[in-house]
């Protein structure tokens, strides 16, 4: 954001190489995020995505969304078919059959596919240290498949697998924070974006991209459809994740962190919990339990920013 | 009539389960069987039995291999593609001498496929599916109520036999909504657990594993499972027979497809055409001597399948050469009707002459 004075529009590439005519839900951030992520790449790009509401909407066989070489693999091996494509490319480059030239290799998946059951494999890739990015498009449930909980969903959320009522609370334990795992295997470049913040998107995955080595981007993305909010609603929300600090933006480069956008003061996570209709049944003291939780890891991570 | 309730297919799975006293499911989203773990993650809490989410599915086979060890009725469901990843698990329960249930609700294939009802698992759900020698019971419902009787009763095979047991649906029967009558389960004499590990206390330790170094023990091993797979061979296999008493043609469905094939001969009949269905319950082990002993009198069938044809080999095998055996299939979702498999059967009689 620190660039924020230019008028920034009309430095966005016009060119859509995520197009229009797909059939994600109405009011979805995801396919808003897919769609800068891929204005920021360019079309010299290689994408492998892992089975989930992106491939669905976007790849209904015989048409496509997608401008660029795009594969689509089963659940768990969107970052190992793209090391496969790395490892391919550089031994063609190598034999002179395909001109050398700078491809980003870009591996997609949901927040099922990253932090449930593609996690070994992702660790393996970014511990082999490939050229590549890992997004991860975060709407916190199999939303695909119709809302089941996944280990990103929040405590306190209401999925079909994880209902509300009289014995359970919804997901009773934490949202896995995959940006830290990814910090753990000190990777060049980790960051954390949201839609709602389109140059900051951009920007960041530009910074991925003309990084040599893996890098790691966690977005969240909106699921008005899962979290049962207004379909006109998305962008708000996702400012209000980080406006609360529930999802707070920062990068991680070669491992020194820096808050990208900081809000002048937090707002109260109820703000940003009471609309949504997966957090509906929550009292108020179960959101205080959320409201420590939120301020301390905030805290911690402006700890971290501060280098201390 | 008062007791019978409408009940989705995967729900009247998973009510029926927890009848049979299954108290730990473990599962893993995918389509077209979610509404098999929503419904146990409502109900399980009600009961005070176990619903939890795996984070993928070799996890959830694995977490009912643990819960099978500690003497606990367990399973889990998947579809096509998630059955594919719990193949390991299924041999190591198998090895294990462990009971498990594992339901596939099929979907299109091979690779991710399509989420529409199919019947391309059959060889892998037949013939062991994962690596090594060892076979599970396969049962393939076409109705709700069969549906929910059935896996009560393949619990109870489990337990028996110390296997794991397959129930074979389809996208088609997880998800159609039938009156069902939610039957209590008749309790039967079930072989005492001696094999669980519940802590030796004041009795010699157990080791559950399946791991043998030793060649011989393993030879051994192998023919002991192989025994007991014999006897499964001679008790397990069930089949219905519709309109076979005078039947000059047999059409051999399971499933869907068999729901199919029913209209198919009613409507030949009409025409005036002997047709009859037989229709496996068990996939394995195959009703073989049921068809061996209908060879004696009919010359002709006809295989239904919603697959390129898998289920034929073991029509084959039964036959053996003493009558005729065409394929028709549709793979890859289709639905075909009543109408077109009649039109088949149809074309297939004045071919064949069957009248003479």
């Amino acid at each position: 954001m620190d660039r924020f004075s230019v008028f920034a529009p009309r430095l966005v590439e016009k060119a859509e190489n995520f197009t229009s005519g797909h059939r994600a839900c109405q009011g979805c951030a995801e396919a808003l995020a897919v769609r800068l992520v891929m204005k920021a790449l360019g079309r010299d790009t290689i994408v492998a995505m892992a089975t989930g509401c992106m491939e669905i909407v976007s790849s209904p066989l015989p048409t496509t969304a997608w401008m660029v070489p795009w594969i689509h693999v089963a659940f768990e091996n969107a970052s190992a078919v793209v090391s496969g494509c790395e490892a391919g490319m550089k031994a063609l480059m190598r034999k002179g059959k395909v001109p050398e030239k700078k491809i980003t290799f870009v591996a997609m998946g949901g927040d099922g596919a990253t932090a449930d059951i593609g996690m070994g494999q992702i660790s393996g890739v970014m511990e082999r240290g490939h050229d590549m990015i890992y997004i991860c498009y975060d709407n916190e449930a199999y939303m695909n498949t119709g809302i089941q909980r996944s280990s990103s969903t929040p405590y306190g959320a209401s999925t079909t697998t994880s209902p509300a009522g009289k014995y359970s609370i919804g997901q009773h334990t934490q949202k896995k924070n995959l940006p830290q795992i990814a910090v753990a295997h000190n990777i060049p470049y980790v960051a954390t974006a949201c839609p709602s913040f389109p140059f900051d998107l951009m920007q960041k995955v530009k910074k991925a991209s003309s990084i040599q080595g893996p890098a790691y981007i966690h977005i969240l993305s909106v699921c008005p459809t899962g979290w049962r909010i207004p379909i006109d609603e998305s962008i708000r929300y996702g400012r209000l994740a980080v406006d609360t600090g529930v999802f707070p933006l920062y990068e991680v480069v070669d491992g020194s962190y820096k808050m990208t956008y900081k809000p002048y003061r937090l707002r109260p996570v109820n703000d940003y919990l009471k609309g949504q209709g997966r957090f509906r049944h929550l009292t108020d003291k179960e959101t205080g339990v959320i409201q420590d939780r939120v301020t301390k890891e905030y805290e911690g991570l402006l700890k971290r920013c501060e280098g201390r | 009539m008062k007791d019978k309730v409408l009940m989705k297919g995967t729900d009247a799975l998973a009510e029926a389960a927890i009848q049979a006293g299954c108290r730990c499911y473990f599962g893993y989203p995918i389509t077209p069987q979610n509404e098999l773990p929503e419904y146990m993650a409502r109900r399980m809490a009600e009961v005070g039995g176990v619903f939890l989410q795996g984070e993928s599915e070799i996890a959830s086979i694995n977490m009912v291999l643990g819960a099978a060890a500690s003497g606990v009725r367990a399973m889990t469901s998947s579809s096509s593609p998630g059955i594919s990843l719990k193949q390991e698990g299924i041999s190591f329960l198998a090895a294990m001498e462990l009971p498990a249930l594992i339901v596939n609700i099929m979907r299109g294939g091979p690779g991710l496929g399509k989420i529409a009802p199919n019947q391309g698992d059959y060889y892998q759900a037949t013939r062991g599916g994962g690596h090594g020698d060892y076979r599970t019971p396969v049962f393939a419902p076409a109705s709700i109520q069969e549906l929910y009787d059935i896996t009560m009763y393949a619990f109870d095979v489990a337990d028996i036999y110390r296997t794991p047991v397959m129930i074979l649906g389809d996208g088609m029967m997880g998800q159609i909504v039938e009156p069902t009558i939610c039957r209590k389960r008749q309790k039967i004499d079930l072989p005492p657990k001696d094999y669980i590990l519940d802590g030796a206390r004041k009795r010699p330790s157990r080791i559950i594993r399946s791991l043998i170094l030793d060649t011989l023990e393993m030879e051994e091993h192998n023919w002991k499972l192989k025994r007991k797979y014999d006897l499964m061979r001679g008790k397990l296999p069930q089949h219905e027979e519709f309109m076979m008493a005078d039947a000059k043609l047999i059409i051999v469905a399971y499933g869907t497809a068999a729901r199919i094939a029913k209209g198919a001969v009613k409507r030949a009949r009409r025409e005036g055409l002997a047709v009859g269905l037989l229709r496996p319950i068990t996939l394995w082990p195959f009703p073989t001597q049921a068809i061996q002993e209908i060879a004696k009198k009919v010359k002709h069938f006809l295989v239904f399948e919603m697959s390129t044809g898998q289920m034929i080999d073991d029509v084959l095998l039964a036959l053996g050469g003493k009558a005729e055996c065409e394929f028709y299939g549709r793979p890859g979702g289709v639905v075909p009707t009543p109408m077109e498999i009649t039109r088949i059967v149809g074309r297939y009689w004045v071919q064949k002459e069957i009248l003479g």
